[in-house]
């Protein structure tokens, strides 16, 4: 018997935990992964299901991809220790009906091992853990582009989502990077990586068409990137998703960033604030 | 398989981590099992190497390497159970929890203690009566497997703290202290409990002592907990029942103690005064209060009797086989807590009557108590104790 003699102060906890647990958020990639997790590796995957279930009636789809590549010098860490806080934040603001939040990243197919990553969509701390299986490339192509498109294809041809399906509501995709994607979908990118058999190649543009059917497409342009703040980066996505391209200054408010975009409503208009500026 | 349940008759404390680490010393124990209370348990062991450590959410086994299970019946306590992991090295790889446990937090904690200051009764302040408490309220308590849920584990954490009406403690700090815990420690279902006990004996750690115990204690001066045998029969068809008390009886806080005597000296070397409970009160063997506790468990096989050693230091000290007037507790209905209630009254009145120092201090507790004793205690480490040479139990009797 006796009394509490064990601290209970709730931040010594959680840093107890942590060190404990002994893990890099990134633990997957730091272990030496070169290698995209089996989890994570969309060859074969047929879909990627965001559905309703008696917990989660009104499932919302919202997808974060984020590119891994060496430009992006130390964002995919900071945006791994921030966007775990991402669903609390959601399920607080209260805008958006049960979201279900899927992970992934992007590299590029023309010379990474990993060039795109894919999670689950998730309503709970596994969502974590596909963060934690990321392999972060650090490698990337050259001429400030990345397979941005392929990710696209991916999202626009191989997920499913009942918000669509049943309320013909669009989920909501951010892409976080500092560069451009190529202006086509290679079949031969997408069948090594994705597994389909693509006959011929498709302009990007058709492509986000298609996509944007299905979600909201944001880009996110964060200042810290190597490319942050480059005119030519913005322009070109500027001129496929017109106001969805938004300049991130501070990299912690990055889940703050997202949640004003996100909502179950009308489809807003990106929303001004200190830390997002339209273009 | 012999499992063995180790429960306290008397008001907590009385050596139940000791006697557990000793049981896990004698033979191959597959897992201890916590069944009752949460962190504001406190079971000392001394390792005979001198180690010592105030076992709380990790079982009396965990020096051995003997693991833990929080069944669903224990109140856990991720905050205290971080900084316990930590003293003990972290040994995560031995715990496991049962998904279906309530979580103490800090509301309940801050509530518990706000009570205490207005009506002192004993309790310890962290929070534990108040998780059950609310439990019994709302349906939307939060429970261990909560932790793997972030969105429900926010919304059941933020119910709680509007009901109770706190908001300067960090919601976002909780939700991720909780989830770090989530990560770090295994979660398990029901099935758990009976694959261990099949998997090998097991150890079931009481907490809080049968005197305590919340619908058999003195009422309101009691746990919100059951300290008798019951949550382990609705763990486990088969096991050995075994009641822990110390040569002279003690208690924390508030509450009736017949046979309390400010004059014994008998120095407690890790229980002293609990900010929330009180001082750490001492007395005579109460075998009136200690025999009621046998009736109200259900009966014991065998005894534990520790601090056999203080006897010998303190001549003053006697056992107590009567009070003024009466020489037994009767026992009301179970949950009666009117019963209860006039207990209480009446053993604030009652006056210790037949004092005797026995010879033989373990035979004599024995006798009084119906049970033999199968453990006998001398000090506070593993080396100080002496297993019975006819026990009937294979984990307590001498191997040859």
């Amino acid at each position: 018997m006796g009394s509490g003699r064990w601290s209970t102060d709730v931040y010594a906890a959680a840093e107890h935990y942590r060190a404990a647990t002994g893990q890099s958020a990134f633990a997957y990639s730091d272990g030496g992964a070169r290698e995209v997790h089996p989890d994570l590796d969309p060859h074969g995957v047929f879909m990627r299901e965001c559905r309703d279930s008696d917990e989660h009636p009104e499932s919302t789809p919202i997808v974060v991809m984020f590119d891994v590549t060496g430009s992006m010098r130390h964002v995919p860490r900071v945006l791994q220790a921030r966007l775990p806080q991402l669903l609390g934040l959601l399920t607080r603001q209260g805008r958006v009906t049960d979201p279900q939040i899927m992970f992934g990243a992007i590299g590029d197919a023309t010379c990474d091992r990993v060039p795109l990553q894919v999670g689950q969509f998730e309503s709970d701390n596994r969502m974590d853990e596909d963060l934690s299986k990321i392999v972060l490339e650090g490698g990337g192509g050259g001429g400030k582009r990345e397979s941005y498109e392929l990710a696209m294809y991916f999202l626009a041809r191989h997920v499913v989502t009942d918000s669509m399906v049943r309320r013909q509501r669009k989920g909501f995709l951010f892409l976080i990077g500092d560069e451009m994607p190529y202006d086509r979908v290679e079949p031969g990118q997408v069948g090594k990586v994705i597994g389909d058999d693509l006959r011929q190649a498709i302009p990007t543009r058709d492509l986000l068409a298609e996509l944007r059917r299905k979600f909201e497409v944001f880009f996110i342009l964060p200042t810290a990137a190597s490319n942050g703040g480059d005119q030519q980066v913005l322009r070109a996505w500027r001129d496929l998703l017109g106001q969805h391209v938004l300049e991130l200054d501070d990299l912690d408010e990055v889940c703050e960033t997202i949640a004003r975009q996100v909502t179950t409503d009308s489809p807003s208009t990106p929303q001004l604030s200190l830390t997002t500026r339209r273009l | 398989m012999e499992h063995v349940a180790v429960v306290d008759l008397g008001y907590g404390d009385a050596g139940k981590g000791t006697v557990v680490d000793a049981l896990c010393g004698r033979r191959a124990v597959r897992a201890v099992l916590r069944f009752n209370g949460g962190a504001q348990a406190a079971h000392n062991v001394v390792t005979d190497d001198g180690r010592h450590h105030t076992f709380s959410q990790f079982g009396s086994g965990t020096l051995r390497g003997v693991p833990t299970h929080l069944t669903r019946f224990m109140i856990v306590d991720p905050l205290a159970l971080a900084a316990e992991a930590a003293a003990l090295g972290n040994p995560f790889h031995l715990l496991t929890v049962d998904g279906d446990a309530l979580l103490a937090t800090p509301w309940h904690r801050a509530a518990n203690q706000r009570r205490e200051r207005s009506d002192r009764h004993g309790s310890c302040g962290m929070g534990v009566g108040e998780t059950v408490a609310y439990a019994l309220s709302s349906p939307e308590a939060p429970r261990v497997a909560d932790v793997l849920a972030p969105a429900r584990l926010r919304r059941r954490l933020a119910l709680l703290r509007d009901a109770y009406e706190l908001h300067d403690i960090p919601l976002d700090a909780v939700v991720d202290a909780f989830t770090a815990f989530g990560r770090t420690v295994r979660i398990v279902d029901d099935r758990h409990t009976d694959r261990l006990l099949a998997e090998g004996p097991c150890v079931f750690e009481g907490a809080q002592g049968v005197l305590l115990d919340e619908w058999r204690g003195w009422h309101p001066h009691t746990t919100w907990s059951t300290t008798t045998f019951d949550n382990v029969t609705r763990l486990c068809s088969s096991f050995r029942r075994l009641g822990v008390v110390r040569t002279y009886t003690t208690r924390h806080g508030a509450g009736p103690f017949v046979t309390e005597d400010a004059t014994l000296r008998l120095p407690e070397a890790h229980n002293g005064h609990g900010a929330w409970q009180g001082p750490f009160r001492t007395g005579h063997f109460d075998a009136v209060a200690h025999r009621y506790a046998v009736t109200v468990a259900g009966g014991v096989d065998e005894l534990a009797v520790t601090h056999l050693d203080v006897p010998g230091r303190e001549p003053g000290l006697r056992i107590c086989t009567s009070y003024r007037g009466a020489d037994r507790i009767v026992p009301g209905a179970h949950r009666d807590l009117a019963h209860q209630a006039a207990l209480t009254s009446w053993l604030f009145r009652a006056e210790p009557a037949g004092l005797h120092r026995p010879g033989d201090w373990a035979g004599a507790i024995g006798e009084l108590l119906g049970a033999p004793v199968t453990l006998e205690s001398y000090g506070p480490r593993a080396a100080d104790k002496r297993f019975a040479v006819r026990g009937g139990h294979p984990m307590l009797s001498r191997s040859a």
